[in-house]
C-alpha cells in the first residue's frame, strides 16, 4: 500500500540487534477480515469499563483528489452525517424526489457558472465567475425555483437525526476528520451498545443519500472562511504548502480551493464514494469494554452487506526533488512568527525514526530550542520542530512565534545555527539518553487511553500498518549519534529548505471584506469585526435577512461618526445572504 | 496540520426516547447474543436502529474500601493497581487552595502553586531540576485552584525510586528561585492587562464579585499591586500553612503495588511536620439584590448572565434541581431556553442555564446568553418565562424520560477510569461525601416525578430575586427590538445599576 523503501542494510542490522533490547509494550489486536475485504482491529480492553470506543477509517485524503474537486475528501467527512434511506427523513421517495430535482437545477447553474459567467470573467466583466451577485436573470429563476425545493425538502427532513439518535443512547465524543491521507469516523458507545454502532455505520456506508448536499457544501465553505481565510495567517499558510510542495498533491489544501468547493457534482461525489468507500479501502478499529465473540458475530453480520469494489487507484505523482530554496516573506495582522521547512520522508521510512529523535532533542522544557531561544537570546515565545510523516512523502519543519517585535529574520538566524550544530557536534551521550527515555515512556503513555489508541490504530493501518505502533519504539531507540548528524546533513540543507516569515504590519489587505475594514476608522474596526464574526456564525438566510432589515432601520438613529461601519456591516450581511441563499 | 474536525454543537441533547414498544419487539427478534450469521441476507437485519435491543450494561460501581488506605501518619492514600503499563501516577492534594489569600494579597495562592513547579528546590537550581525529571521522563505538575493545591507525578515503573525523591523535595523544600519568580510576574501582568479585551472575561468577573460580594474570594481578583508584592517570603508562607500532611489526601493509579506503595510514601513523608489543617471557606451566602445591573462596553452585542445564589451540594433538592436544569436549559437542544431563545427566535447563538450546586457555600442558579443589543430585553424575557412556566406546570412525561435517561445513561462515565475513580474519592475524602451518594443515585433520579420536579422549582427558582447583569452599550440595548416586543424598561420597574467599567491592572473604576 504505502510506498515503503527499503531500509539500508546497515540501519536494519541495528534494528534487529536493539529489538531485543527493546522494553516497549506491544498491542494485539485481532485482526478480522470481512469476506468483502472490510479489515477490522479488535481489542477487548478492560481498564476502563462500561465502554467501547469505535471508529472506521476511509483510506482516502486529499492526496487522492485532482484540480477541479479539490477538497471533496473532506467534504465527505460532512456528506457522511447526513443520513440515509432510513434515517434523516420521514418520506424516503419524495425525498429523493426532491433531491433529483435540485441536481437538476443545480447542474443548469453550474453550466452557466462554468460556460457564461468564466467567460465574462475571463473579458473583465466581473470579478468572481462564482458570486451570486453576478448572477443573471436565468440564474436568479434557476435559484429561486431551487429555493422552493430547498422548502419542500426541508419539511420531510428529520434534522441531524443520526446524532440524535446516538446521543439519546448515550453516544458521546462523536468526530470526524479528514487529513491528506485517509479520513476516520469515530465514537464511544456505552459497553452494551456495540450493535447499535454496527447498524448506524454499516448503514451510512450501505445507503448514504448525501441528503442537503448544497447546504453542506455552503457549510464547508464557511469552515474554509473561518478556518483558513479568517486567521491571520490562514491563507498565506496555503500558500507556502502551495509553494513547498512542487508536483505532489500535496500542495492542494485538504478543505480544498474555494472554486472546487463550488462546483463539485452529485455525480463526482456518487463516483468518489462509489470509488473509495468500499469496504476493501475501510478499517474498523474497536477497542473497550466488549465480549471479542459478539463481535466476531456482529461485525461480519452488519458490515458484511458492504459490496466490494475495484482496489481503489493509488497515488503516482511523487514529490520532484527540490534544487534550490524557496521564501516568501508575508505581513500578518499578528506577532510574528517564521517557518523553516525541508522535504523529508514519508511514513515508516527509516530516517524518519532519527528525525523524530532529532525532533525530541530540540523541543520540550529542556530541549535546545526552549533553552536557546526562548531563555537564553529571548527571541521567541515559544519554538518547536516536527517531522511530519505522510504516506507519499515527509516534511520536516521549525517554527516560531516572536517574542515582542523581535524580526523573524533574527529567529530564522538562531534556528541556523542549531542546525550548524546539529551537523557539526554530536550529540552529548546523556542528551541522547535523555530524549530516548522520555520516547520510551511516552510509547507506554500513548497507550492508556482507549480512545487515543483506536485512532492510532486506525490511523496507522491507514498509512501503512499498525504493527507500527509496536515496532516504533525500537526503531527510536536503536538511532545513534552519527545518525542524528547524518539525517541533518542530509536533509536540513540550504537547496532542499523552503522558508516563511510572517512580520507584523497592518498592510497588504487579504479580501476585499479586509480592504474594506482597513478603510474604518481605528476605533470602528473591532465591532466590525465582531459582526463579522456572529455573521459568519448564522445559516439561516430569514435570519440574516432580518438582522438586515434591523440594521437598515437603525442607521437612521446612530451618529453619523458610525455610519461607515453601519454601511461596512450591511455590505457584509448582503454578502452573506446571497451566498446562504445561493446554496439554498 | 491538516486535519478538521466537522463543527460540532453544544454536547447536550441527550435524549432516552427510543419507544418501549420498539424494544420490545427487538428483543423478541433481534437480541444480540444471536448465532452467527455472516451470510444473512441484509434483509434480516432490524430495520431500524429503534428495533435493537441491549443487554442491560453491566456496570459496577467501585468499592473505595478495597481502594483507601491509611498511612501510618495519618494520611488516607488511595490507591487503584493496574498493572497493563509500567506506570505509575501519583496525586497529592491538599486542601487550601485561593480562598485563603487575604484582601489585598490575591495571587499568592496561586504564585505558590506554579513557582514550586518552576523554582527548583533546596538542592536542585531550577534549570537542573528540570532536567533531572526530564532525564527520567517524569512529569511533574502543580497548581493552585479555589480550593486545592495539588502536585502530580506521571513516571516509568522503573524511575519511580529515583523521581519520588525528587518529587518529594519540590514539595517539601522548594527553592522559589528569584530569578524564575521575576518571570513568572511578568507573565501574570501581561494577562493582567488584557482582562478588559474581551466582554466575557468582565462579565465573569463582575458577576462573582455581585453574587458573592466584594469581601467573598470568589469577588475578588489580583491586581498590579498584588501580584508586584509577591515576594518568596509571602510563597514560603502559604506553603508552610497548605502544604503539609495535615492536609493531604494522596491518590495513586498505575503499576504498583498498594502495599509497597504506601509503604514507600510512608517513607518519603517520614519527618515531615503534621501542620494544622487549614479551615474550609466560610459558609455564607450573601444575595446581591435583585435588579438589572450593567457594564458599559462598546460592543455590538450583550453579554448577559441572569440568576441567583442557590443550593449546596449536599442539599436534599440538589438531584432534582439537576433533572430540572436539564430540562430548563443545559440539556442542550432539547431543553426549553436553548430551544425558545435559540433555536425558536433565533436570538442567541449559545442560550442555556445550569443549577451549579455550591461545595462549601450555597452555588447559583444562572442563565446566560449573548444577544445582539437589540433583543438583549427580549432574550431575558423569554429566559424569565421559561423560569416562570416550570414553575407553574409540571414538566412533560417525555421532557422528564429524556433527562432521567441522559443522567442515568451517562452515569458510569463518572467512574470511567480508575484515575477518574481515584480522583473523584480523593476529592470526596477532602469534602466528607460518604460513596452511598453514588450507590443510590441513579435511584433517587429514577424515582423523581414531574410533581417532584414542580415543587422544586416553586421552591428553588424565584425570578423576582433574579439579578441580571449586562455588558453591552446600554444606548442600543435598553430601547429594546424594533418590534416592541421588549425593552429593558420591563425588566425591575427600569430600575438600572451602573457597574463602572474597572481598570484591567488595578480594579479601580474607570471613569
Amino acid at each position: 500500500m504505502s510506498s515503503r523503501s527499503r531500509p539500508p542494510a546497515a540501519a536494519l542490522a541495528l534494528v534487529l540487534c536493539l529489538a531485543g533490547a527493546a522494553r516497549a509494550q506491544q498491542v494485539a489486536p485481532e485482526e478480522l477480515v470481512l469476506d468483502n475485504g472490510m479489515k477490522f482491529l479488535l481489542l477487548p480492553r478492560k481498564d476502563q469499563p462500561g465502554s467501547i470506543t469505535a471508529g472506521w477509517v476511509a483510506k482516502v485524503g486529499s492526496v487522492d483528489e485532482r484540480p477541479g474537486i479539490t477538497g471533496i475528501a473532506h467534504f465527505f467527512e460532512h456528506m457522511m452525517f447526513k443520513g440515509t434511506r432510513t434515517i434523516g427523513t420521514r418520506d424516503p421517495a419524495q425525498d429523493a424526489k426532491l433531491s433529483a430535482e435540485q441536481h437538476r437545477l443545480r447542474g443548469e447553474l453550474r453550466r452557466l457558472h462554468l460556460g457564461q459567467q468564466y467567460r465574462r470573467w475571463r473579458l473583465g466583466e466581473i470579478t468572481d465567475p462564482w458570486d451570486p451577485k453576478h448572477d443573471t436573470d436565468d440564474m436568479k429563476a434557476l435559484r429561486a425555483e431551487l429555493a422552493k425545493v430547498v422548502e419542500a425538502q426541508r419539511a420531510i427532513i428529520v434534522k441531524d437525526e443520526f446524532d440524535q439518535i446516538y446521543t439519546k443512547l448515550g453516544g458521546t465524543r462523536m468526530n470526524a476528520f479528514t487529513s491528506h491521507d485517509l479520513t476516520f469516523y469515530f465514537i464511544t458507545v456505552p459497553g452494551n451498545k456495540l450493535e447499535l454502532w454496527a447498524w448506524m455505520e454499516s448503514d451510512r456506508l450501505h445507503d448514504s443519500v448525501f441528503r442537503e448536499f448544497y447546504s453542506e457544501r455552503d457549510v464547508v465553505h464557511e469552515e474554509r472562511r473561518m478556518r483558513t481565510e479568517s486567521t491571520p495567517t490562514g491563507v498565506f499558510s496555503e500558500q507556502f504548502d502551495a509553494m513547498f510542495w512542487a508536483s505532489s498533491p500535496y500542495a492542494w489544501p485538504v478543505i480544498g480551493w474555494p472554486t472546487d468547493l463550488n462546483s463539485y457534482t452529485f455525480e463526482q461525489a456518487q463516483g468518489f464514494f462509489r470509488t473509495y468507500y468500499r469496504p476493501n479501502n475501510l478499517v474498523g478499529v474497536i477497542v473497550g469494554d466488549f465480549d471479542l465473540a459478539q463481535a466476531r458475530t456482529l461485525v461480519p453480520r452488519y458490515f458484511g452487506r458492504l459490496e466490494r469494489g475495484e482496489d481503489p487507484p493509488t497515488v503516482v505523482t511523487l514529490e520532484v526533488e527540490q534544487r534550490a530554496p524557496i521564501r516568501m516573506e508575508a505581513e500578518v495582522e499578528a506577532a510574528p512568527e517564521v517557518e523553516v521547512r525541508y522535504h523529508s520522508v514519508p511514513f515508516d521510512h527509516p530516517d524518519e525514526f532519527a528525525l523524530e529523535i532529532l525532533a525530541e532533542l530540540l523541543n520540550g522544557r529542556t530541549g535546545r530550542l526552549y533553552r536557546a531561544l526562548v531563555e537564553g537570546k529571548e527571541l521567541a515565545t515559544q519554538a518547536g520542530v516536527r517531522q511530519d510523516s505522510r504516506k507519499y512523502g515527509g516534511a520536516f519543519s521549525f517554527s516560531a512565534e516572536c517574542k515582542g517585535d523581535v524580526d523573524p529574520a533574527a529567529v530564522e538566524r538562531a534556528w541556523f545555527e542549531e542546525v550548524i550544530r546539529l551537523v557539526e557536534e554530536p550529540v552529548a551521550a546523556r542528551e541522547l539518553e535523555k530524549v530516548k527515555n522520555r520516547v520510551l515512556a511516552d510509547s507506554f503513555r500513548r497507550l492508556e487511553d482507549n480512545y487515543f489508541l483506536m485512532l492510532q490504530l486506525g490511523y496507522y493501518e491507514a498509512l501503512g500498518g499498525w504493527r507500527y505502533i509496536n515496532e516504533a519504539p525500537g526503531k527510536l531507540a536503536a538511532v545513534t549519534a552519527e545518525d542524528i548528524q547524518r539525517v541533518a546533513r542530509t536533509y536540513l540543507k540550504e537547496t532542499n529548505r523552503a522558508t516563511a516569515l510572517f512580520r507584523r504590519k497592518a498592510g497588504a489587505a487579504q479580501s476585499p471584506a479586509d480592504a474594506a475594514l482597513e478603510k474604518l476608522p481605528a476605533n470602528l474596526r473591532p465591532m466590525a469585526k465582531q459582526a463579522m464574526g456572529q455573521l459568519a456564525q448564522m445559516t439561516d438566510p430569514a435570519q440574516v435577512q432580518a438582522e438586515l432589515a434591523q440594521l437598515e432601520a437603525q442607521r437612521a438613529q446612530v451618529p453619523p461618526d458610525y455610519h461607515p461601519l453601519i454601511d461596512f456591516v450591511l455590505e457584509r450581511m448582503r454578502e452573506r445572504l446571497a451566498a446562504l441563499q445561493e446554496g439554498k | 496540520m491538516n486535519v478538521f474536525r466537522r463543527p460540532r454543537r453544544s454536547a447536550g441533547a441527550l435524549l432516552l426516547g427510543a419507544s418501549s414498544a420498539g424494544l420490545l419487539l427487538g428483543a423478541s427478534l433481534l437480541g444480540p447474543g444471536r448465532a452467527a450469521a455472516q451470510d444473512r441476507p441484509a434483509d434480516a437485519l432490524p430495520k431500524r436502529p429503534e428495533e435493537l435491543a441491549f443487554a442491560p450494561l453491566a456496570f459496577e460501581l467501585p468499592d473505595p474500601g478495597k481502594l483507601r488506605h491509611v498511612l501510618p501518619s495519618g494520611v488516607p492514600c488511595y490507591v487503584s493497581p493496574n498493572r497493563s503499563l509500567p506506570l505509575v501516577k501519583i496525586s497529592f492534594t491538599f486542601r487550601g487552595g485561593r480562598y485563603l489569600d487575604a484582601p489585598g494579597a490575591e495571587g499568592v495562592a496561586g504564585a505558590m502553586g506554579s513557582m514550586l513547579r518552576r523554582g527548583g528546590t533546596k538542592s536542585h537550581a531550577p534549570s537542573d531540576f528540570d532536567d533531572a525529571l526530564d532525564f527520567l521522563a517524569a512529569n511533574v505538575g502543580a497548581g493552585t485552584s479555589e480550593y486545592r493545591t495539588e502536585a502530580s507525578l506521571d513516571v516509568l515503573t522503573r524511575n519511580l525510586e529515583q523521581a519520588l525523591p525528587l518529587f518529594i523535595e519540590m514539595l517539601r523544600a522548594p527553592r522559589f528561585d528569584a530569578e524564575r519568580l521575576r518571570l513568572y510576574k511578568q507573565e501574570v501582568l501581561e494577562a493582567l492587562k488584557q482582562r478588559n479585551d474581551d466582554a466575557g472575561s468582565i462579565l465573569g468577573r463582575e458577576w462573582s464579585a455581585l453574587m458573592y460580594g466584594p469581601t467573598h474570594f470568589k469577588g475578588r481578583q489580583p491586581t498590579k499591586a498584588s501580584v508586584e508584592a509577591l515576594d518568596e517570603a509571602a510563597l514560603r508562607a502559604f506553603h508552610a500553612r497548605v502544604v503539609h500532611p495535615g492536609n493531604l489526601v494522596i491518590g495513586v493509579t498505575g503499576d504498583v503495588d498498594p502495599k509497597e506503595i504506601t509503604a514507600r510514601l510512608e517513607a518519603a513523608l517520614a519527618g515531615w511536620a503534621k501542620g494544622e489543617r487549614v479551615p474550609d471557606p466560610p459558609a455564607e451566602a450573601a444575595q446581591p439584590a435583585p435588579g438589572v445591573y450593567r457594564v458599559e462596553k462598546d460592543i455590538p452585542q450583550g453579554k448577559v448572565y441572569i440568576g441567583h445564589r442557590g443550593v449546596q451540594r449536599d442539599h436534599p433538592d440538589a438531584i432534582a434541581l439537576r433533572v430540572l436544569s436539564e430540562i430548563l436549559g443545559s440539556g442542550g437542544f432539547t431543553s426549553r431556553i436553548t430551544k425558545r431563545v435559540r433555536s425558536d427566535e433565533g436570538l442567541a447563538y449559545d442560550a442555556h442555564a445550569v443549577v451549579i450546586p455550591g461545595l462549601y457555600f450555597p452555588g447559583e442558579f444562572r442563565a446566560a446568553y449573548q444577544s445582539k443589543s437589540r433583543t438583549v430585553a427580549l432574550a431575558a424575557k423569554l429566559v424569565l418565562e421559561e423560569v416562570a412556566k416550570v414553575r407553574a406546570e409540571p414538566v412533560t412525561a417525555q421532557e422528564l424520560e429524556t433527562a432521567k435517561g441522559s443522567i442515568i445513561e451517562g452515569f458510569p462515565q463518572t467512574f470511567g477510569s480508575p484515575a477518574a475513580t481515584v480522583g473523584l474519592l480523593v476529592e470526596d475524602e477532602l469534602t466528607g461525601r460518604s460513596f452511598d451518594y453514588y450507590r443510590t443515585y441513579r435511584d433517587k433520579v429514577r424515582a423523581l416525578t414531574a410533581a417532584d420536579l414542580l415543587r422544586v422549582a416553586k421552591e428553588q427558582l424565584h425570578p423576582e430575586k433574579m439579578a441580571i447583569l449586562v455588558v453591552g452599550k446600554w444606548e442600543e440595548i435598553a430601547p429594546g427590538d424594533l418590534e416592541g416586543r421588549a425593552s429593558m424598561k420591563d425588566l425591575f420597574e427600569g430600575k438600572v445599576t451602573v457597574l463602572p467599567l474597572r481598570d484591567p491592572l488595578t480594579l479601580e473604576p474607570l471613569q
